[in-house]
């Protein structure tokens, strides 16, 4: 198991807000890696599985605020499949590997490094 | 044979510092397929964009890797940079190993930088080109509506050369419009004249909307005009179905003579054999709705009017005054210098009525006090609604409306006169936004998105970029019913069979389709299952 | 079409517990319409399955493939090689595809990763309703075109019962709606409400012998 944290960003929320994190030299871990998509509703709950086969130990899915998705449903649909991800790996009592959905703007940077620090404690309380 | 894969790195005019190029590139160039690895200082300058063409045309690279700055910014920069050295642009791949890696990172970042690289490497690997091509579209453009928004939406397109046509379903054009001049305090006879006299609109009364299907470019309206239907095609649809008002009064006191609505109040003041002139009048908005411009506006109107022809008292209660609007500052002033005297008040005035007057009670916040007056004619506080039949008509065009029944915009800030569905537009009252001021922003807004979508008879759109494979498609109808942007529909294929299509030019490229389709027959070009993964497996390699 | 849930994962490991090596095999007809069992499940159980390092748990190995229709011999034959190399086979077809599986390959074990529950359709992406009882001996002509074996708790033929709750709602399941109020409205709809005054007699559950078999006439 690696200690990486896998994030699968938005490219009209999570990702430009991760690049404004960039710009405003704000810190993330050095273990994160971003995965850009066209909206969350694209995510599916393969790669997100898949993730955690190849190590992962922590998964995020971040998309654009409530209301506020420009593909009206992606960010329900992709808060959906992070629910039934949880579930499938409760199931399967996945050793604390988490997965967690948030919602952000683009002008959003410190939302961004929070929900990455908060993904980095649960991990922590864990144990891993 | 493997494909070539070229990399080409940036160090952004040597502003990246904590990444040891040298020993990047050399841990790069071991990757299987990669057949070139270059530096440069800038990449995103002319400098470095032909040395980047001709690196490309000599090694005869098929893929491109560009590990630089982010993507948000440069990478339409670098598509086409691969379309002049002869590549389709979708062969690129990025590693942002700036603003997400040198950038957002303490100390030597190396390490990072080069797994990033490698993610985008097996990316690349598997990216298939996507091509362009001009779809012809119909150059016509359907107006709904009839009045002040609808109107000059048409003369608008008219005058750029998109033949227009204006669909009311009154017996007569621009009926209420001519209320609201009065209301908002100009004239509307020259509109009016203008447009009947336009050639390039034809103008439909006492017609409906019964059916819609198609996409942009190719929408299939059918029209119903007296016992006859047929239908029609248009390139783009305005939607400017204005709105209505309904008193935001308690039921027993809705029928009472002397309570009215502000055109009503019009209507008395246009009425040269009224009886009985008002002496006392009361003003009331801002209460229930917040969106107050328009009775603002009117409420200043109609007091300055009746002040002027039958030199009444006038009370205005409301909880504040949108005067943000051209001119309205300067309506208020006048009021107040005639005398209209304004009453600033929290919480809603208490109505009732009797005996010919109405009385309201009501706290003004400046005086503190318990304000109680008997007037003659109350203009009650109106809510404001969608017109009759927005719900019916969001649904026969399939797009959504928002909390209070108005057409849903797609993005309140950026795109505030377009519905999900492209080609969908709308207007005027119909929005929600009853800012008159505005309406005549918004239809220009749109008419250069019109003009710009249709009036060289095609518009360049990517081709298959989402597509459904026919044979694997079951026609579940899930990804028909999950396209939010309505960009699906189901066709008739060779040998009979029914399958789902995606449209090119209606389609916005989310990938929801994709994830939800459970055939998995729907390639997304450059988010397919096998991209994302490509990236995803590529971790476990550290 | 054929509506299957996936079964609880409990049940799944202690079928496959013995087992190191298994192939996980999909069905892209009915299952995967209804998303239980089609090319995606089975990606998302073998990643589970590899995943899955409770209580002690050894690591197996698994296989995953995909027909187009389980319960066609021909298409079944295609998985062969595959079936050769693994211990068991977990299917997530319907009962008809897992049967077709065991046939093929005797000697190996073959389990159902799915329970097999009715026929339906979807009521809306992601929800599917039981419509049809396969009695075989199909009366909708006479009930508007809904079914009372399955959507009257009490399967009635002559309905509604005595208990029906305010708003048209089942005695039994206030969720539900009586099956009668609707098939009544349907046929006031079209005007056929004297077929609401017929008396029909028990139905014969043995119209269809099972199992069922059916010869079609030469085409």
């Amino acid at each position: 198991m690696n200690s990486c944290i896998v994030a699968f960003c938005c490219e009209h929320s999570a990702y430009p807000a991760a690049d404004l994190a960039g710009k405003l030299k704000l810190h993330c871990p050095e273990s994160l890696r971003i995965i850009r998509v066209p909206c969350a509703g694209r995510v599916d709950v393969i790669h997100i599985l898949k993730a955690f086969e190849n190590g992962a130990v922590a998964v995020l899915v971040l998309g654009c605020e409530d209301g506020a998705c420009h593909h009206i449903t992606g960010n329900t649909r992709a808060k959906e499949r992070v629910k039934y991800c949880n579930m499938l790996l409760k199931e399967i009592e996945a050793d604390g590997r988490h997965v967690a959905m948030f919602n952000l703007s683009p002008n959003e940077p410190h939302k961004f490094v929070r929900a990455v620090n908060e993904i980095t404690k649960r991990i922590k309380e864990s144990g891993r | 044979m493997e494909t070539k894969i070229g990399i080409f790195l940036c160090n952004c005019g040597e502003a990246i510092r904590n990444i040891d190029f040298a020993a990047t590139k050399e841990e790069v160039a071991q990757i299987p397929g990669v057949s070139c690895v270059n530096l440069s200082s800038n990449l995103c300058l002319k400098e470095g964009k032909e040395k980047m063409i001709s690196c490309i045309k000599e090694e005869n690279i098929e893929k491109v890797v560009v590990a630089a700055c982010s993507p948000e910014f440069k990478e339409h920069i670098f598509r086409q940079v691969l379309e002049d050295a002869g590549l389709n642009g979708h062969l690129f791949s990025t590693a942002n190993i700036r603003e997400q890696c040198s950038w957002v990172h303490d100390g030597d970042v190396t390490g990072k930088a080069v797994e990033l690289i490698k993610m985008a490497v097996n990316r690349a690997r598997l990216l298939q080109p996507v091509e362009k091509k001009k779809f012809a579209v119909n150059r016509e453009v359907l107006v709904v509506g009839g009045g002040f928004a609808a109107i000059n939406a048409a003369l608008q397109l008219s005058r750029v050369g998109l033949r227009t046509t204006l669909l009311e379903r009154e017996a007569i054009l621009g009926s209420e419009t001519a209320e609201l001049g009065s209301l908002c305090g100009f004239d509307i006879s020259s509109m009016m004249s203008e447009v009947e006299g336009d050639e390039n609109i034809e103008i439909l009364t006492s017609a409906e909307v019964t059916a819609a299907a198609g996409k942009i470019g190719d929408f299939t309206v059918r029209i119903r005009k007296g016992g006859d239907e047929a239908s029609h095609k248009y390139g783009a649809v305005v939607l400017a179905t204005g709105y209505q008002t309904k008193l935001a009064l308690e039921s027993e006191l809705k029928s009472d003579v002397n309570i009215v609505s502000q055109k009503k109040l019009c209507r008395m003041l246009e009425n040269p054999n009224l009886e009985i002139r008002p002496r006392t009048i009361g003003f009331m908005f801002d209460f229930s709705d917040e969106n107050s411009r328009l009775p603002t506006l009117a409420t200043l109107n109609n007091a300055l009017a009746a002040k002027q022809k039958w030199d009444s008292e006038i009370y205005v209660f409301c909880k504040s005054l949108k005067v943000d609007g051209p001119g309205a500052e300067k309506l208020y002033r006048e009021a107040r210098d005639c005398g209209v005297v304004f009453l600033k008040c929290e919480a809603r005035p208490r109505i009732t009525a009797g005996n010919g007057r109405v009385k309201i009670e009501a706290k003004d916040v400046f005086l503190g006090e318990d304000t109680i007056l008997a007037c003659d004619l109350l203009v009650a506080e109106e809510l404001l609604l969608p017109s009759e039949g927005t719900e019916a008509l969001s649904s026969l065009l399939n797009i959504r409306r928002d909390s209070r029944g108005f057409y849903q915009d797609e993005n309140v800030h950026l795109y505030p006169v377009a519905s999900e569905k492209k080609g969908i537009f709308f207007v005027g009252g119909c929005r929600g936004d009853l800012d008159l001021s505005r309406v005549l922003t918004d239809v220009s807004s749109v008419v250069v998105s019109v003009y710009e979508l249709l009036s060289s008879g095609n518009i360049l759109a990517e081709v298959e970029r989402v597509k459904v494979d026919p044979q694997k498609c079951v026609a579940c109808l899930t990804c028909i019913r999950v396209c939010p942007h309505d960009a699906i529909q189901l066709v008739r294929v060779d040998g009979g069979k029914e399958v789902a299509e995606v449209f090119d030019l209606a389609c916005d490229a989310c990938g929801i389709c994709a994830a939800m389709c459970p055939a998995k027959a729907i390639t997304f070009q450059g988010y397919r299952d096998e991209e994302i993964l490509a990236q995803v497996e590529t971790i476990e390699e550290s | 079409m054929i509506i299957a849930e996936r079964k609880p994962m409990e049940e799944i490991r202690q079928m496959i517990a013995p087992y190191k090596k298994l192939l996980l095999a999909g069905c892209a007809t009915c299952v995967a319409v209804c998303w239980a069992g089609g090319e995606k499940e089975v990606g998302i159980l073998a990643s589970q399955l590899r995943l899955d390092q409770s209580k002690g748990r050894k690591k197996i190995s698994v296989l995953e493939a995909t027909v187009e229709r389980q319960c066609e011999k021909e298409m079944v034959e295609e998985l062969r090689d595959k079936v050769q190399e693994v211990d068991a086979v977990l299917s997530l077809a319907c009962g008809s595809g897992v049967q077709t599986m065991a046939e093929m390959f005797e000697d190996k074990p073959v389990f159902p990763a799915v329970n097999t529950t009715f026929i339906g359709m979807p009521e809306r992406e992601g929800l599917w309703v039981e419509m049809c009882g396969a009695c075989g001996d199909c009366f909708l002509d006479r009930t508007g075109g809904i079914c009372p074996i399955v959507r009257c708790a009490k399967g009635l033929l002559n309905g509604p019962c005595g208990g029906m709750r305010k708003g048209g709602k089942c005695e039994i399941d206030p969720e539900k709606d009586c099956a009668w109020v609707l098939i009544y409205r349907r046929l006031e709809k079209q005007g056929r409400l004297d077929l609401m005054r017929e008396y029909y007699p028990p139905k014969n559950y043995r119209a269809v012998k099972r199992p069922g078999r059916i010869q079609a006439a030469k085409a």
